[in-house]
C-alpha cells in the first residue's frame, strides 16, 4: 500500500553532520516500513518533479528523516543558457519538499535543447568559469536557496583547459557564495584517470565551503589496448582507498554530512545501511571531538 | 581554441552521430579521444534506453531486450530528449516504431507503444484535485452552454486498430493463454487512460462515448460535446467521468484546446 499525503507538513530539517544514504525507488517501501538507522536521505530531484506515487512516498518519508535534493539535470555548464522551465520545476519541487540541502554538479548535459543524460566535463577555462558562475547565481536566485556544487568524475580532459579543476571549483564557491559537495570517490576516480594527486586536490578545497561529502563504489574498465579507466558507476561498495581518502577529507574539513550513493545493481537496503554505518565509524569520532572542542 | 558552445556542439555531434570533430579538443594519451568519448556515449545510451524501457514495458516484453535496445539506440540518436526529466521521454517513440521497418511484422506494436506511453504519462503527471460535480451544478443555468471542462493532467485518449489493451495486459502479466486468445481482427479500440488512487486505469469507450469524451477533453463546450453522443446517455457518461476524476476544473466561455485528443475518425 502506498502512503497517502496528509495536510500535516514536515518542517524543513537541516542535514546533520552524520551519515545518510541515497533514496532510490526500489527502497521507497522498505524505508517507509522499516525506518532504517540512517541519519538522513538524499533523492535525485529529477525523480520527484511530477505527481503520483513517488512524491507521496517522499512526503511520508520526510516526516521521519531530513532530506536533501540532489539535481542531475540542470546542466550548470551549458553555454547556451539554463533551461528555465526545468529550473522552475526544480523550484516547485524544493518548495514542496523543503530539503535541508540542494545540490548540483560542475558539468554540462544540455546543448541546443538536447539532454545527453550524462554529466559531461567542462573545459577548465575562464569562459566556462564565467558561464558556470552566472548559472549558479541564476539558480540560487530562482530557488532562493544556496546550492552545493559537486566535483564530477571524468574520463577525458580538454587540451585548452587552463585552470586545475580544484581551483575552478574553489573559484565558483568564492564568486557565487555556493558551497562545495566534495565527492571523495569522484576525486579518486578522476585522479586515477588523469594522473592527479588526490590528496592535493582535497587540500586545495576551501574547508569552510564544503557542505557535504559523497561516497560510492566505482569499477575499473580494461580497454582493448590494455589501458584502464576507472568508471564511476555507483554499483558496488566503497573501496578501501576511497575510505582512506575520506578519512583525510574529515581531517581537513571536520565533520560534514556524508552520503552513500548506489545507483546501479542496487542491493537490498541493509547493504546501504551497512555502508552508512562504516562511514559513521569514521565520521562520528570527528564530530564528537569537534563538539567537545566547541564546548571547551 | 573552441568556444564553450562550439565544444559542446561538437561533443553532441560525436555522441549522437559519431562525428569526430570533438576529438581534436581532447587530450589523447594511451587512451585516444574517441575511446574517452565512447564512455560518455555508452552511459548516455544506457541511461536513455533504461528510461525508455521503464516507460514502454509492454513493448520491451513483446520485442525482447535485444530488439528493444537496437531500436532504442536508433531512436535516441535521432531524437535525444528535449529536457532533463526522463519521465517525459519520449512520446515520439510510438511514431518511430510505427515507421520502423524491422517491426513491420508486429502491426499492433505502435498501438501498444501509444498505450505504454499514455500509462507512463499517467503515472508521472502532476497531481490535481478532481472537479467537484457540485461546483458545476451550482452554475447559473444561463452559463451551461458556455462551460468547458479541463481534463486531469494524467488523462490521455488512445485509439488503435488492434485490441492493444488486451495485448498490453496479457504481455505484462506474462499470460500466454490470454495472449493466444486475442483476436487481432476484432477491430479498433478506443481507450481512456488515467491515474487513479490505486494506479493507472485503462477504460474502453464505445464509439459514442469516445466522441463525447474526446470533445470534452479537447475543451469543447458541454452542449457541443454531449450532442455528439446522441445514441448514448451522454449526461450519465459525463457524471461517471466526474465521479472518476477525469476533470479537474471548468471554465466559462473561454477558448481551450488541450490537444490530448487523438484523431480517431
Amino acid at each position: 500500500m502506498s502512503p497517502r499525503s496528509t495536510a500535516a507538513r514536515a518542517e524543513r530539517r537541516p542535514i546533520p553532520a552524520q551519515a545518510g544514504i541515497g533514496l532510490r525507488f526500489p527502497h521507497h517501501q522498505a524505508v517507509a516500513d522499516t525506518r532504517p538507522a540512517v541519519a538522513w536521505l538524499e533523492v535525485h530531484t529529477e525523480n520527484y518533479l511530477g505527481g503520483g506515487t513517488a512524491p507521496r512516498y517522499l512526503d511520508a518519508i520526510r516526516r521521519d528523516y531530513p532530506v536533501s535534493c540532489h539535481g542531475v539535470g540542470l546542466s550548470l555548464g551549458s553555454a547556451d543558457g539554463l533551461d528555465r522551465s526545468h529550473l522552475e520545476r526544480i523550484g516547485r519541487t524544493i518548495e514542496r519538499f523543503e530539503p535541508g540541502l540542494v545540490s548540483e554538479h560542475l558539468s554540462w548535459s544540455v546543448v541546443g535543447g538536447h539532454y545527453l543524460a550524462d554529466l559531461l566535463p567542462l573545459p577548465m577555462t575562464e569562459e566556462a568559469l564565467d558561464i558556470v558562475c552566472g548559472h549558479v547565481d541564476e539558480t540560487q536566485d530562482v530557488l532562493r536557496h544556496r546550492i552545493l556544487i559537486e566535483n564530477p568524475s571524468s574520463y577525458l580532459r580538454y587540451r585548452h583547459s587552463a585552470i586545475p579543476e580544484w581551483e575552478f571549483l574553489a573559484a565558483v564557491a568564492d564568486r557565487t557564495g555556493c558551497g562545495i559537495l566534495c565527492d571523495v570517490n569522484n576525486i579518486y576516480v578522476s585522479a586515477q584517470n588523469h594522473g592527479w594527486d588526490a590528496a592535493a586536490y582535497l587540500a586545495a578545497l576551501p574547508p569552510a565551503a564544503v557542505g557535504e561529502i559523497h561516497l560510492a563504489g566505482h569499477s575499473t574498465r580494461r580497454l582493448d589496448n590494455g589501458a584502464t579507466l576507472r568508471i564511476d558507476d555507483h554499483g558496488s561498495r566503497v573501496i578501501p582507498e576511497v575510505w582512506a581518502l575520506y578519512a583525510e577529507a574529515l581531517k581537513r574539513f571536520g565533520p560534514v554530512p556524508t552520503l552513500i550513493e548506489w545507483d546501479t545493481n542496487i542491493p537490498t537496503l541493509d547493504v546501504l545501511v551497512d555502508e552508512a554505518r562504516r562511514a559513521a565509524e569514521l565520521l562520528d569520532p570527528v564530530r564528537e571531538k569537534a563538539t567537545h572542542a566547541n564546548a571547551a | 581554441m573552441p568556444t564553450l558552445l562550439e565544444l559542446q556542439r561538437a561533443v553532441y555531434r560525436n555522441l549522437t552521430a559519431r562525428d569526430d570533430g570533438a576529438t581534436a579538443y581532447i587530450v589523447a594519451d594511451e587512451i585516444d579521444a574517441a575511446a574517452r568519448l565512447n564512455v560518455y556515449r555508452n552511459t548516455m545510451i544506457a541511461s536513455l534506453t533504461t528510461a525508455l524501457r521503464l516507460s514502454y514495458p509492454a513493448v520491451h516484453r513483446l520485442v525482447g531486450a535485444a530488439f528493444f535496445e537496437s531500436a532504442a539506440q536508433i531512436f535516441i540518436a535521432a531524437q535525444p530528449p528535449q529536457g532533463a526529466c526522463l519521465d517525459d521521454y519520449d512520446p515520439g517513440f510510438a511514431d518511430f516504431l510505427a515507421e520502423f521497418a524491422p517491426a513491420a511484422a508486429l502491426p499492433y506494436l505502435a498501438g501498444v507503444a501509444r498505450l505504454d506511453g499514455a500509462v507512463s504519462r499517467a503515472l508521472h503527471a502532476p497531481d490535481a484535485a478532481a472537479l467537484d460535480p457540485g461546483d458545476l451544478a451550482a452554475l447559473d443555468s444561463r452559463d451551461h452552454g458556455r462551460v468547458r471542462l479541463v481534463p486531469h493532467p494524467s488523462v490521455s485518449l488512445v485509439c488503435a486498430d488492434h485490441p492493444v489493451d488486451a495485448i498490453w495486459r496479457a504481455v505484462l502479466a506474462r499470460d500466454d493463454a490470454a495472449m493466444a486468445a486475442i483476436d487481432l481482427g476484432a477491430g479498433p479500440v478506443r481507450l481512456l487512460v488515467q491515474r487513479r488512487d490505486h494506479g493507472p486505469e485503462i477504460t474502453r469507450l464505445d464509439e459514442g462515448a469516445w466522441r463525447v469524451t474526446s470533445r470534452l477533453c479537447a475543451g469543447r463546450s458541454l452542449p457541443d460535446a454531449l450532442d455528439a453522443g446522441a445514441e448514448i446517455d451522454a449526461p450519465a457518461l459525463l457524471a461517471a467521468h466526474l465521479v472518476n476524476g477525469v476533470f479537474t476544473a471548468f471554465a466559462v466561455d473561454r477558448a481551450g484546446d488541450h490537444s490530448i485528443m487523438e484523431d480517431c475518425a
